[in-house]
């Protein structure tokens, strides 16, 4: 497969189907580490306080103020090595996304697509210590730069990498509106071979074009237009709903079930061309 | 080949089994596996395998785009619940033991078979820590040259005031938290400092040799060597060892980047990392548990002669346990997961020295 200009990565899982993953890039996870500093550091001042209030609370008893200062002292130290080497550690390795990433639609996976374990997980927490180098994440990030999949020095070590996690909600097919008139059907060619990514384009364009403007749907329209208007001679005044017929009848052209516009005019298409096929590479 | 079925009756009959995908999967990732009951972990797999099935016939069919990302999207979920990071069939393997046991076997294994940079590791600590103690205690000006002033005075008055009268709770747990942050803190960086071709690892290690070293040998000089090796005794063969150890592997880190072998860089580096992260923890609960003696042990008011035999007693074990503990199994005995299928550019360039 060719590689995506966008920040996907594909893998195949067993069942040889193709997944894409984006690929979160530095912004995104700057933002989510620091949402992750600040839950963190949040938690080490309340623990401590607590911790102090405790302590003080026992010398009261006791009447051993400074060894009850100097125990909770103790204590504090303890939090802040968990705050430091084990927040992100346990978070990760048990759920694959500490809050902060949660935050952000944000989810730390193998390179493979599975879920990361405890090892993966030490293994890119412990070297976020030679990420930060210099200072501010410059090591970091300048791995990141380095490979497509956004991979930070512990991600390289740990074969891991961050991706957007957010799901595609379900979106109801394109349907023509108003249907096909008879003068439309008149001229609409039997058969429209669209390849994959003339299709999308217009899909695109049809998902869109209740946001635009009249002016700019139309002048959007035309610029789609002018390439199919040269394969196909057909085109009626109107470039946008010109595009949701040529649509409209390449998706559901030859398939049962279809609107009266899919049906060529005696029930089959007469001339069967088959679409660019779609791995075919373009001059 | 195009479908036969449009695209909204495909997703219309198919819907209620991507719903039930959808909630189960949702579910797994909230609270794992065991979130399900029996029956829906039956159903998991078979509503998986036609999703995916379903996302094939979508994209031959050349349904709009939203709806292969919804599959897609579907399908990606589903697969993080199906395929866990690695496989929960240790028995089948015929490994032995809990996982306890494993990881108890796996560590002093992986130390021996990276006896190597440990060695290395070794010399570069003890080389310039007995350098820096040797020195410092023919002439302490040299130590006040590396550690300052302000911090080898009060250790020096600690150390000859001795640990007669033990220390109190409260001291011991704040210098309990202060060893855990500091030591651990350190012997981590040190191993990830590694990654730059060992280099940042060598010099943890010549630095902080250096450094304990100095500071020993200004104590000694001052008259307060007994107290302050009697201290010392019974926790430092786990820290040194620790630091020892966590350097070892960052350098095997570093080394596995400049000397790859057969393999691309970066899979030789993955590899070693899957090897050296069960030293980095052995080495950090070797830490711990020096914090541990440390804090409590080491400053109790507890005769030299005790606390000098129960620190070679200590030395004694942990050579022991490096040297004969899990011979006869090889491997890290499944205990690190998610190993991986080589990377897909480690099988480009094997295959490309193939045929070259």
């Amino acid at each position: 497969m060719d590689d995506p200009l966008d920040t996907d990565v594909t893998i195949e899982a067993p069942e040889h189907i193709v997944f894409r993953h984006v690929v979160a890039g530095p912004g995104r996870r700057a933002l989510a580490h620091v949402l992750d500093l600040f839950v963190c550091y949040t938690i080490v001042v309340i623990v401590s306080a607590l911790t102090i209030l405790a302590f003080l609370g026992m010398s009261g008893f006791a009447g051993a103020f400074e060894s009850a200062v100097e125990a909770g002292a103790g204590v504090i130290l303890v939090v802040l090595f968990a705050a430091q080497w084990l927040y992100s550690f346990l978070w990760e390795g048990i759920t694959g996304r500490s809050p902060g990433k949660m935050a952000l639609d944000l989810r730390v996976v193998m390179v493979s697509g599975r879920p990361i374990g405890f090892a993966a997980s030490a293994l890119r927490n412990v070297l976020r210590a030679a990420d930060v180098m210099p200072v501010g994440y410059l090591v970091g990030v300048t791995a990141m730069a380095m490979n497509r999949r956004f991979q930070r020095l512990g991600d390289l070590v740990a074969g891991t990498m961050v991706i957007v996690a957010g799901r595609a909600s379900k979106t109801a097919p394109l349907v023509l509106w108003p249907p096909a008139a008879p003068v439309e059907l008149a001229v609409l060619p039997d058969v429209v071979p669209l390849d994959v990514e003339e299709r999308v384009a217009i899909e695109l364009f049809l998902r869109r074009r209740a946001a635009l403007g009249p002016a700019r749907e139309q002048e959007l329209a035309n610029i789609l237009m002018a390439p199919l208007q040269e394969r196909f001679g057909f085109r009626l005044p109107n470039a946008s709903r010109t595009l949701a017929l040529l649509y409209d009848r390449a998706v559901n052209v030859g398939r049962s079930e279809g609107p009266p516009s899919s049906r060529a005019e005696h029930g089959v298409a007469r001339r069967w061309l088959p679409a660019r096929a779609p791995y075919e590479r373009r001059p | 080949m195009i479908s036969a079925v449009t695209e909204s009756a495909f997703a219309e009959r198919r819907q209620l089994d991507w719903n039930r995908l959808d909630e189960l999967s949702r579910r797994a990732a909230a609270g794992g596996i065991r979130a399900l009951d029996a029956e829906q972990v039956v159903d998991l797999a078979p509503l998986y395998r036609d999703a995916c099935a379903d996302l094939a016939r979508a994209r031959a069919a050349r349904y709009s785009a939203p709806l292969v990302e919804y599959l897609q999207a579907l399908t990606a979920s589903a697969h993080a619940i199906v395929y866990g990071s690695y496989a929960r069939t240790d028995r089948a393997r015929g490994r032995r033991g809990t996982r306890l046991r494993r990881a108890v076997e796996a560590f002093p294994r992986a130390v021996r078979k990276r006896w190597k940079p440990i060695t290395l590791a070794a010399v570069l600590f003890f080389g310039p820590f007995l350098f820096g103690m040797i020195e410092s205690m023919r002439h302490p000006e040299f130590a006040l040259r590396l550690v300052p002033a302000s911090m080898l005075d009060p250790l020096t008055e600690a150390y000859a005031k001795g640990f007669n009268d033990g220390r109190a709770v409260g001291e011991s747990t704040q210098m309990a938290g202060f060893y855990v942050n500091n030591n651990v803190g350190i012997a981590l960086r040190c191993f990830a400092m590694g990654i730059f071709a060992g280099v940042g690892s060598a010099f943890f290690l010549v630095d902080n040799g250096l450094s304990i070293g100095a500071i020993l040998g200004y104590v000694a000089s001052q008259g307060a060597g007994d107290n302050i090796l009697t201290f010392v005794v019974g926790h430092s063969s786990l820290e040194l060892g620790a630091i020892v150890l966590s350097g070892g592997a960052g350098m095997s880190l570093g080394w596995s980047v400049v000397a790859p072998g057969d393999r691309t860089r970066l899979a030789s580096l993955q590899n070693a990392a899957r090897e050296v992260v069960v030293i980095m923890f052995g080495a950090a609960v070797m830490l711990l548990m020096a914090a541990g003696i440390e804090a409590y042990w080491s400053s109790s008011s507890l005769s030299a002669t005790v606390k000098r035999s129960i620190g070679a007693v200590m030395f004694v074990l942990v050579m022991l346990y490096m040297v004969l503990v899990g011979r006869g199994q090889k491997g890290d005995g499944g205990l690190v997961e998610g190993r991986e299928k080589p990377d897909a550019d480690d099988q480009a360039a094997a295959a490309g020295r193939r045929w070259t």
